[in-house]
C-alpha cells in the first residue's frame, strides 16, 4: 500500500471519529434536561450545538479526506520529510512508563514511580535518537542505570520541593511520607 | 493621578522580597522553559497549576506572569542558536536570526533580541498601565450580550482565522467546548457528561488538558518521528551591538512595538500575525546593502522588529485578559484558569474588587523586564548550556514535570491515566495538524460563554433578536462575521488576480 492511501485511510477514520464522537454527545445532550427559564435555551442547548458543530465538521473532513486529503496542509517540512517511518517500540516504551508510573504511583510513591517512567521513556527515546540502523542492538545495563540514577535525581528534589514548600501532597514511599 | 497612585502602590506590594523573589523565579523559569525545546510558558504554567492551593493569589499570578513573559526572551535564544524555532511566536526571529549566527554574528542577534524584547516590554507595560483601567471602566457598561459577542469573536479568531484550516480549527474548537461542558452547569447546577462519576462534577482539570495537549503529546511525538532529525547549533560570539546594529535596530525596535501592541489588545489572538507584519515592514524599509542582509548574511532588523513585536503583543495581551476576562491565547486562557482557582474572575470588576493584586502585578511587570534584560543579556551563555541537554532525558524530565502537576491537582491515580489518554489525543490532533490553542481556549472560555449567552437571552426574555437590539453587540457581530469573511474574499480575489 502506497504511503498516499494509508494517509487517507487514517483521514477517513479519524472523520469517522469525530462525527462518532458528536453523535455520542448528541446521545448524551438528549439525557440533558432543557428547562430553560427565562432564557428560552436549556443546559441542553450547548451540548447539542456543540454535537451539530462536530457533526458538520467531521462531515466535511470526511468528504475532504475522500476528494486528495485533508485541504490546506502544513507546509512539507523538510526535517520530517527524512522521517523514514514512525518508530512504534520507542512509543510503547514511553507508554509503558506513563501507564506503569500511574499505576504504581500510590504503591510505590511519587519518586520511584516517576524515575521508572522517566527510564522507560529514556530508554525509548535513545533508541529513537539512534538512528534505524542502531535501534535493533540492545542497550547496555549500564544506561538503565544511568537513567534510573538521573530519573530518581530528578524526581527526589521536585518531590521535596513540592511536599515541603508548596505543601502539595504527592505519594510518599512510606506511610509518614518521607520519601 | 490616580493611576499613578494605584501604580505605586502596586510597587509597594510587588516590591516586597517575597514577591521579588517570586518574580525572579518566575523570569528565571520562564527563559529556561523558553530556551528549552519541547516545553513552553502555557506548559510551565500548566504544570504549576497545583501551586494555586497553597500560594497567595498576588505572590502566584507574578510568578506566572514571570514564566508567561520570561518565555518570550528565552525562546528567542533558542530560534538563534538552534536551527529548530523553539515556539510559534519565535518562527520569524529564526529566520534572519539563525542567517546571523551562521555567519558568525549571534551575539548580535541575542542582543538587539533581548534590548528589543525589554523595549518593547515596558512600552506595553506603560500601554497596560495607561489604558487597562479605562477599558475598564468603560467594560463595567457591557452587558451579557456584549460580552457574549465578545468571546464569540475570541472563539472564532482563535480557531476560525489563525492556523491553517478553518474547518480543523473548528473542529479543535468544538472538542474544546465538549470537554468545557463535563460538568456542572453554571447557571442551572444540572449535571453534564459526568457519566455518573461524582469527579467529573467539577469538571475536567484545565491542568490535564494542558499538559496532555502540550508537553505529553510533544514527548510522544519526539519519540516516533523526530529520532532521525538531526540539530545543528550555531556558536555564540561575544553578545555586543556595534554602532552601527543599534542604528539599525532602534527604529526597527519601535516599529515592532507599535505593529505588536494593537494586536494584543483586540481579542484576535496569536503572536503569528504581528510578527510577520513587522518582518515584512522591515524587509520593506530597508535599503542597499541592508536589503541585501535580508536572507543571506542575516539582518539585524529582522530580528530587532519581529522579537520587539512579538513581545508587545504578548504584554498587551494582558489587557483584555484583565478588562474582559478573555484569553486571545494558550498562556493567557491558563491563566485565566489561575485567576478562576482563586474565585477570582477576570472582568472590568477585578480592578476594583483586587485593585491591589491587579496593580501589584502590573508592577511586577515592570520589574520583571529590567529582570529579564540581566538575566538574558550577561548571562545568556548560561541558557545556552541548557541547549546541550540531551533530547531523551529533556522529554523523559519532561514527563516528571507533566506527572507532578497532573497528579499534584487533585491526588488521583485515574488523571494520570487521562493524562496519557490526551497526550495520545494531542499526538493525532499534531500529526494531522489540527491547532491545539481552540481546544484549550474552548473550554476555559466555552462556560464562560455559554452562561453569558443565557444571561444575554434572560434579559432579551428569549428572543434572539436581543444581539441585534444594542448597537454594541450589533457591531460585534459584525465584526465576527467580517473576520469570518475578508480573508476568504481577499485570497479569492488575490486568486481572480493572478488569473
Amino acid at each position: 500500500m502506497s504511503f498516499f492511501s494509508i494517509k487517507k485511510n487514517q483521514e477517513i477514520i479519524l472523520s469517522t471519529g469525530i462525527i462518532a464522537l458528536a453523535l455520542g454527545l448528541a446521545l448524551g445532550a438528549s439525557g440533558i434536561s432543557s428547562e430553560a427559564g427565562y432564557a428560552g435555551i436549556g443546559p441542553n442547548f450547548l451540548p447539542l450545538l456543540v454535537s451539530a458543530g462536530l457533526f458538520l465538521c467531521g462531515g466535511f473532513l470526511l468528504w475532504e479526506a475522500w476528494s486528495g486529503g485533508f485541504r490546506n496542509g502544513p507546509d512539507p517540512d523538510p526535517s520530517e520529510g527524512t522521517q523514514e517511518k514512525p518508530f512504534w517500540s520507542g512509543m510503547a516504551w514511553m507508554s509503558v512508563g506513563l501507564l506503569l508510573s500511574a499505576a504504581l504511583i500510590t504503591t510505590i510513591g511519587f519518586i520511584l514511580s516517576c524515575a521508572l517512567c522517566f527510564a522507560c521513556a529514556a530508554h525509548g527515546l535513545r533508541q529513537a535518537n539512534a538512528g534505524p540502523s542502531q535501534r535493533a542492538q540492545p542497550q547496555s545495563i549500564r544506561s538503565w542505570v544511568v537513567d534510573t540514577a538521573l530519573g530518581l535525581a530528578i524526581s527526589a528534589p521536585v518531590f521535596w520541593m513540592f511536599t515541603k514548600f508548596l505543601s502539595i501532597s504527592l505519594p510518599g514511599l512510606t506511610k509518614s511520607g518521607w520519601l | 493621578m490616580d493611576i499613578l497612585n494605584h501604580l505605586l502602590a502596586g510597587f509597594a506590594t510587588a516590591g516586597t522580597p517575597v514577591n521579588l523573589l517570586w518574580a525572579f523565579v518566575g523570569c528565571a523559569l520562564g527563559t529556561a522553559v523558553g530556551v528549552l525545546p519541547g516545553i513552553g510558558p502555557a506548559t510551565a504554567v500548566a504544570m504549576l497549576l497545583p501551586i494555586t492551593s497553597q500560594v497567595d493569589s498576588t505572590a502566584s499570578m507574578i510568578f506566572f506572569a514571570g514564566i508567561y513573559y520570561g518565555a518570550m526572551y528565552g525562546g528567542s535564544t533558542t530560534s538563534i542558536l538552534l536551527n529548530t524555532p523553539g515556539e510559534t511566536a519565535t518562527m520569524v526571529t529564526a529566520m534572519e536570526g539563525n542567517k546571523m549566527a551562521k555567519s558568525g554574528r549571534a551575539g548580535a542577534a541575542l542582543a538587539s533580541a533581548a534590548i528589543g524584547s525589554f523595549i518593547a516590554g515596558t512600552i506595553a507595560t506603560i500601554i497596560v498601565t495607561l489604558f487597562a483601567p479605562v477599558l475598564a471602566d468603560y467594560a463595567v457598561r457591557l452587558g451579557p450580550p456584549e460580552y457574549f459577542c465578545l468571546m464569540l469573536l475570541a472563539l472564532t479568531t482563535v480557531s476560525a482565522v489563525l492556523g491553517q484550516s478553518t474547518v480543523r480549527g473548528l473542529s479543535a474548537l468544538f472538542v474544546g467546548l465538549a470537554i468545557g461542558l463535563i460538568g456542572m452547569d453554571q447557571i442551572t447546577g444540572q449535571a453534564r457528561y459526568t457519566g455518573g462519576v461524582p469527579e467529573l462534577l467539577d469538571g475536567v482539570e484545565i491542568v490535564l488538558v494542558a499538559v496532555g495537549l502540550f508537553a505529553v503529546a510533544e514527548a510522544l511525538h519526539a519519540v516516533l518521528f523526530e529520532g532521525a532529525v538531526k540539530e545543528s547549533e550555531n556558536k555564540l560570539s561575544r553578545v555586543t551591538m556595534s554602532a552601527s546594529d543599534w542604528r539599525r535596530s532602534l527604529p526597527a525596535w519601535l516599529r515592532g512595538t507599535a505593529i505588536g501592541a494593537p494586536f494584543g489588545c483586540i481579542p484576535a489572538g496569536g503572536t503569528e500575525i504581528p510578527t510577520f507584519v513587522s518582518y515584512a515592514v522591515e524587509k520593506k524599509l530597508a535599503k542597499g546593502e541592508n536589503l541585501a542582509e535580508f536572507g543571506n548574511q542575516g539582518a539585524i532588523e529582522g530580528v530587532a522588529g519581529p522579537e520587539a513585536a512579538n513581545n508587545a503583543t504578548v504584554t498587551t495581551a494582558l489587557i483584555p485578559l484583565l478588562t474582559l476576562g478573555i484569553p486571545v491565547s494558550n498562556t493567557t486562557a491558563i491563566l485565566l484558569g489561575a485567576f478562576q482557582n482563586y474565585g477570582i474572575q477576570p472582568g472590568p470588576q477585578l480592578f476594583t474588587t483586587s485593585a491591589s493584586l491587579v496593580w501589584a502585578l502590573i508592577a511586577s511587570l515592570y520589574i520583571g523586564n529590567v529582570m529579564l534584560l540581566v538575566l538574558n543579556l550577561p548571562l545568556v551563555g548560561l541558557w545556552v548550556k541548557l541547549l546541550k541537554v540531551p533530547k531523551p532525558q529533556l522529554y523523559a524530565g519532561i514527563l516528571i514535570f507533566a506527572t507532578v502537576g497532573a497528579y499534584g491537582m487533585r491526588q488521583s491515580a485515574f488523571d494520570l491515566v487521562l493524562l496519557y489518554a490526551i497526550g495520545l489525543m494531542g499526538l493525532v490532533m499534531r500529526r494531522f495538524d489540527f491547532p491545539t490553542a481552540p481546544v484549550v481556549v474552548g473550554m476555559i472560555l466555552g462556560p464562560l460563554a455559554e452562561a453569558q449567552l443565557r444571561n444575554a437571552l434572560s434579559i432579551g426574555e428569549g428572543k434572539w433578536t436581543i444581539f441585534l437590539e444594542r448597537p454594541m453587540s450589533l457591531t460585534l457581530l459584525c465584526v465576527v462575521v467580517s473576520v469570518l469573511v475578508l480573508p476568504r474574499v481577499l485570497k479569492k480575489r488575490k486568486i481572480a488576480a493572478l488569473i
